[in-house]
């Protein structure tokens, strides 16, 4: 809300400079956005009078000779048409700053010394609205001679401090100048006057009910509505301090009759319209639901198909406008209106917002209403329209004003116990000064000992509790006041979360192998879900979805860390990053209800690598290192999901659990991802790391007696997996048997076609004797024969 | 014979101090000394002696074979000594060769700020709690005193998975929970991910972090509520960082505060970081709205609570100035980098 400190000093005393005034103000809660000065549009722009002037042959150049207050007259080249001797006219001199980074400078043209220039209206950012004499062509010549070297600013009333105030949502009282001169005044504690409110009606033109009808048809939505009519206006400008103050506060003024309309929504925070009562069909006003199909044309020319939810300003045919948000084209105030009907009236607020938001339609007065706007004091509103009606000489106010209100509201009286305020507040204030912040701030307040029974003013809404009148006092009493204590009670044992544990020993190691922390949005696009190719009846393919996305890219909540994987590992490469290891720690969602959840939420860890050392093995290893850490042994075997390459992806699970996958990108899916390299992903279900993870336990003793080893090379077909003829060799071992290493894989041709020799180091060992040699040979005589029964593994001789 | 002795000794002394290394040495070595070096002959030529003189060159013998053992050993050692030096000097290696590019690893810039946080609250008796990022509406708004139109509800832009079902719009659902679940006293911090209808930019992203604090207990105030931040605020930037309290409006506190921190770039005197004005804007907090509390189950008269809540980006984005919030969720392998 911006407010030229001239209208708020027209109500209140502020002894302080702005900046000193908007510091008291922010400490307060009113927050200030920024304080302009409307003269900083320009500088060193004087009235001139245009001597002579003579045109240069040949060009479209006069040279002026312009007096601008100082010793001698001063030359200045000027191409507008309308420039002549004798007019008066803004000149800005040398050194003169313009709006839009302008600087004006002495210089050379055709020869000739110009010393300045002389401007437009538009040149100086001054618009019509403003000054109405600015003209459309040429330079902006004055309608009066005014004193050469006069500063032009005090022509077009420029130079006013205008406060832009950040109103917090439950003060729409402070959305209005008289709303803010109360709370200065609370503020700084001085004093604010409102003006006397009285209506001079005309005599001998009729009275309201001649001229206009009102009927409510909705008193639900529309609690109170105020109308008076005026006749025989005359449409024309505004007086300057009007549009002074319109133009400070950001509104565009108009002509007389709206300009009355926005000053008074401006002045009391009470919305308003100007209806031309001629263009209203019987002069009848209808404050009524609209009709299923009704159609509507609002002032900006835009037409809209309305609903029975939203209220409509009808007259007796149609509606003609949008209550509380915009009126009807129709009748719209022009130049040749003659009978005015005024609006002041009060609507429902969440109506009010159901509408202006089905319709996408945000304007100053729907703003206010949803916010709040005050229904006791609709009326005084309305006259203080009339009451400038009756100032500007613009039309007669006839007698009688139409107000419907059924229901007036009730003063609202809160009881406050003086204690409680000061200890919520840790303030020690006694009942006497809450009285008097209390009563600064426009309440009634009667004090009985520690009982405060409080009378909240009409203009505010927003309290209701004993704490909202704790918040009032200390507001004003000075947040800065609040001392630092600390609490007492019961000592409690801080801790993170077990969820957060298992989070940071994670990344914790993860980070210790190489990778960086990613973090993704966790909305993605369904066209992402149906890259990875997933199979049809696949969960993951029915993902949550946002009714309201901000567009299909962040349309529903990821099923898979894989796909923002992907797409991360994809910037990378193609930003030219050489290689990359990352990983991300994040919830996926599935749309299963569960107990006290509306989603079932479960955490997931995905590693990418690609580039460098990256190969399948490198990310599988970090993962089983990962489980190690956790004391998870888990089984790895061929397979995975689909949008893993088929011949390099595995599943580690522990007890035919699937606790992690992991391998090579598909080729199909990474080039839907723009990847045209090898990606290796994997991922780890943590929920069930958290599950499966095993204590350190007891230690074992360290081993007496030496281990042998013995070394044996197998002959295999090419396709039998390593891992499965390890894990035989181990339970073939018996328990002598300590360990086994894989340390060479052999092809040779000489072994045959599609076989390969593999080497493995065994290690045996006894934790009560040296083995013997015997020992052994049985021990080997088993695993040899294990082999060959499961993988025809033979001996390689 | 005593004259071939001395010859022998001598021609050794002369040779020994032409040996370069222990190879050389050892052959000098089996020459003189071996089984059929040239002291042996000569001890072997002793049977020609007679038996009067033969203990007298016995010994002569053995003094002599005892004096070159003697200076082959002490030659030996410094052969030894040089040789390994030599070794050693053969095989420096250029120390100064570039490292094999191996990347360090590193939290995500937002959870290393994350981290401080919660170390300091966990410090000060807060316990973390976490709760759903999909929530019911009942928890993101209704129990905190925002029933369904409540204009306020449009400062949150809300994303609705159904009517009752949203992306949780603050942290604060979370204190609901505990506060419908849990008996004071109450002293929980709860961080996480949020979500607004934003568009993305420079400085607004529609997925966000927050980190929420609640304290109920009997006797709580706005005092508490100061020092805690105070003690915070001083604890995450250093001795010298004081609180400032501006009144300000949320639904759910009353009274409510904004909070502004001493600028820890400039210490308060004005900079490019807090545009000059000294302090930064960090916090949200006040004092728990009784009809809060009520809602969830808690006695008003008996109890009273303090919340807090912050942004985990704006933390971020000023430890680090970070240029743009679009950084912190592109995962740009250089940006990431910088972190440890």
């Amino acid at each position: 809300m911006k407010v030229p400190m001239k209208w708020l000093r027209e109500y209140t005393e502020i002894p302080l400079s702005t900046q000193a005034y908007a510091d008291k103000m922010i400490m307060a809660g009113n927050g200030v956005e920024d304080i302009e000065n409307t003269g900083s549009l320009f500088d060193k722009v004087v009235v001139g009078h245009v001597v002579t002037c003579e045109p240069i042959e040949g060009t479209h150049l006069h040279i002026c000779m312009v007096d601008v207050g100082q010793a001698e007259n001063i030359q200045i080249l000027c191409g507008a048409p309308n420039v002549a001797a004798g007019e008066y006219v803004c000149a800005a001199l040398d050194g003169a700053h313009l709006p839009g980074g302008v600087k004006i400078k002495k210089s050379k043209l055709r020869g000739q010394i110009s010393n300045g220039m002389l401007c437009s209206g538009t040149e100086l950012g001054i618009p019509a609205g403003l000054y109405p004499h600015c003209g459309d062509e040429g330079i902006l010549l004055f309608d009066q001679p005014y004193q050469p070297g006069t500063d032009v600013k005090e022509i077009f009333h420029l130079g006013d401090d205008v406060v832009d105030f950040e109103v917090l949502a439950n003060r729409p009282d402070c959305l209005s100048v008289w709303g803010l001169a109360r709370e200065t005044a609370a503020v700084l504690d001085t004093h604010c006057v409102m003006p006397e409110i009285s209506v001079q009606e005309a005599e001998g033109q009729g009275v309201f009910e001649d001229y206009a009808k009102v009927t409510v048809e909705d008193e639900e939505l529309c609690p109170r509505y105020c109308a008076r009519v005026i006749r025989n206006v005359k449409i024309g400008p505004s007086p300057m301090w009007m549009r002074e103050y319109l133009y400070g506060a950001g509104v565009r003024p108009i002509n007389n009759i709206v300009d009355i309309t926005n000053f008074v929504m401006l002045e009391t925070g009470h919305p308003m319209h100007a209806f031309d009562l001629s263009k209203v069909r019987d002069a009848n006003i209808v404050v009524r639901r609209a009709r299923p199909g009704e159609e509507l044309t609002t002032l900006d020319g835009k037409a809209y198909a309305l609903t029975e939810d939203m209220l409509v300003i009808a007259d007796a045919e149609k509606a003609t406008g949008l209550a509380g948000i915009m009126g009807g084209e129709e009748s719209e105030i022009v130049d040749g209106t003659t009978d005015v009907l005024f609006e002041c009236a009060a609507f429902d607020r969440t109506n009010n917002r159901l509408t202006s938001r089905a319709l996408g339609i945000r304007t100053e007065s729907s703003g206010r209403v949803e916010k709040g706007v005050c229904v006791a004091t609709t009326k005084q509103a309305l006259d203080r329209a009339c009451m400038l009606v009756n100032m500007l000489e613009c039309g007669d106010v006839l007698p009688g004003c139409y107000d419907n209100y059924p229901r007036p509201v009730e003063s609202q009286v809160i009881e406050a116990n003086v204690n409680n305020v000061n200890r919520r507040i840790s303030c020690n204030l006694s009942g006497e000064q809450m009285q008097d912040i209390l009563e600064r701030l426009g309440f009634d307040v009667e004090l009985n000992q520690d009982t405060m029974r409080c009378t909240v003013p009409e203009w505010r809404l927003d309290l209701d509790t004993d704490a909202d009148i704790s918040e009032e006092v200390l507001r004003l009493n000075g947040y800065d006041k609040i001392p630092s204590t600390l609490m007492t009670g019961v000592t409690m044992a801080g801790a993170r979360s077990i969820r957060q544990v298992l989070l940071d020993a994670v990344k914790r190691a993860l980070v210790g192998m190489g990778f960086y922390e990613a973090m993704n949005f966790s909305f993605i696009s369904p066209k992402w879900i149906d890259a990875l190719n997933l199979p049809e009846d696949d969960a993951r393919r029915n993902p949550i979805c946002i009714r309201n996305p901000l567009g299909e890219d962040t349309s529903v909540m990821r099923s898979s860390l894989v796909p923002s994987m992907l797409n991360t590992l994809s910037l990378n490469i193609n930003r030219g990053n050489a290689e990359g290891r990352l990983f991300e720690a994040a919830p996926v969602f599935s749309p299963v209800k569960t107990e006290t959840t509306a989603a079932t939420e479960s955490l997931q860890l995905c590693l990418g690598m690609y580039g460098g050392n990256a190969d399948f093995y490198a990310l599988r290893d970090c993962v089983l290192f990962l489980l190690n850490g956790f004391g998870i042994k888990a089984d790895v075997a061929a397979g995975g999901d689909g949008y893993y390459h088929p011949g390099r992806k595995a599943v580690l699970s522990v007890n035919d659990v699937a606790v992690a996958q992991v391998g090579e990108i598909h080729p199909d899916v990474a080039a839907q991802f723009e990847i045209t390299g090898r990606v290796y992903v994997a991922e780890i279900r943590l929920n069930l790391i958290r599950e499966l993870s095993q204590p350190i336990g007891e230690v074992h003793v360290l081993p007496k007696f030496p281990a042998v080893t013995r070394d044996l090379a197998l002959v295999m077909a090419e396709d039998v997996p390593i891992g499965p003829v390890m894990q035989t060799i181990l339970k073939a071992g018996g328990k002598l048997i300590e360990g086994v290493k894989l340390f060479d894989i052999y092809r040779d041709a000489k072994l045959g076609e599609n076989v390969k020799s593999a080497a493995f180091a065994l290690s045996f060992r006894a934790s009560d004797r040296t083995l013997t040699d015997a020992e052994i040979n049985t021990a080997v005589d088993k695993i040899l024969k294990a082999v060959s029964a499961e993988y025809s593994a033979k001996l390689r001789s | 014979m005593q004259e071939k002795l001395k010859a022998i000794r001598e021609n050794f002394i002369e040779e020994l101090k032409n040996v370069q290394d222990t190879n050389a040495l050892e052959q000098l070595r089996i020459r003189v000394l071996g089984k059929k070096g040239e002291l042996t002959s000569i001890l072997r030529g002793m049977g020609q002696l007679s038996p009067e003189e033969r203990p007298r060159m016995g010994q002569i013998v053995n003094e002599t074979r005892a004096k070159l053992e003697s200076a082959i050993e002490s030659a030996q050692a410094t052969l030894k000594e040089k040789e390994k030096a030599l070794r050693l000097q053969r095989e420096t290696i250029d120390v100064t060769i570039p490292p094999a590019e191996r990347s360090a690893g590193s939290l995500h810039p937002m959870n290393i700020v994350l981290n401080d946080l919660i170390e300091i609250f966990t410090g000060m008796g807060f316990e973390t709690v976490e709760g759903p990022e999909i929530e019911y509406d009942h928890y993101n708004f209704e129990l905190l005193n925002l029933p369904k139109n409540h204009p306020a509800r449009d400062a949150q832009d809300t994303f609705y998975v159904d009517e009752n079902v949203v992306l949780r719009t603050h942290t604060s659902p979370v204190q609901a929970r505990v506060m419908t679940t849990r008996k004071p006293p109450i002293r929980i911090i709860s961080p996480g991910r949020v979500y607004r209808a934003d568009e993305v930019d420079a400085t607004h992203s529609p997925v966000f972090h927050q980190i929420e604090g609640l304290v109920i207990d009997k006797n709580i105030s706005m005092g508490d509520l100061k020092g805690t931040l105070d003690t915070f605020a001083q604890r995450l930037y250093g001795k010298g960082i004081v609180t400032r309290f501006r009144p300000s409006f949320f639904p759910f506190t009353e009274p409510s505060a904004e909070v502004d921190l001493t600028c820890s770039a400039c210490g308060g005197k004005g900079c490019r970081v807090c545009k000059g004005t000294g302090w930064i804007e960090v916090l949200g907090a006040g004092m728990v709205n009784p009809r809060v509390l009520e809602m969830c189950g808690i006695d008003s008269r008996e109890y009273s609570g303090f919340a807090f809540g912050m942004g985990i980006e704006r933390l971020t984005i000023l430890k680090y100035n970070v240029p743009d919030m679009r950084y912190l969720y592109e995962n740009d392998l250089r940006f990431l980098k910088q972190f440890r």
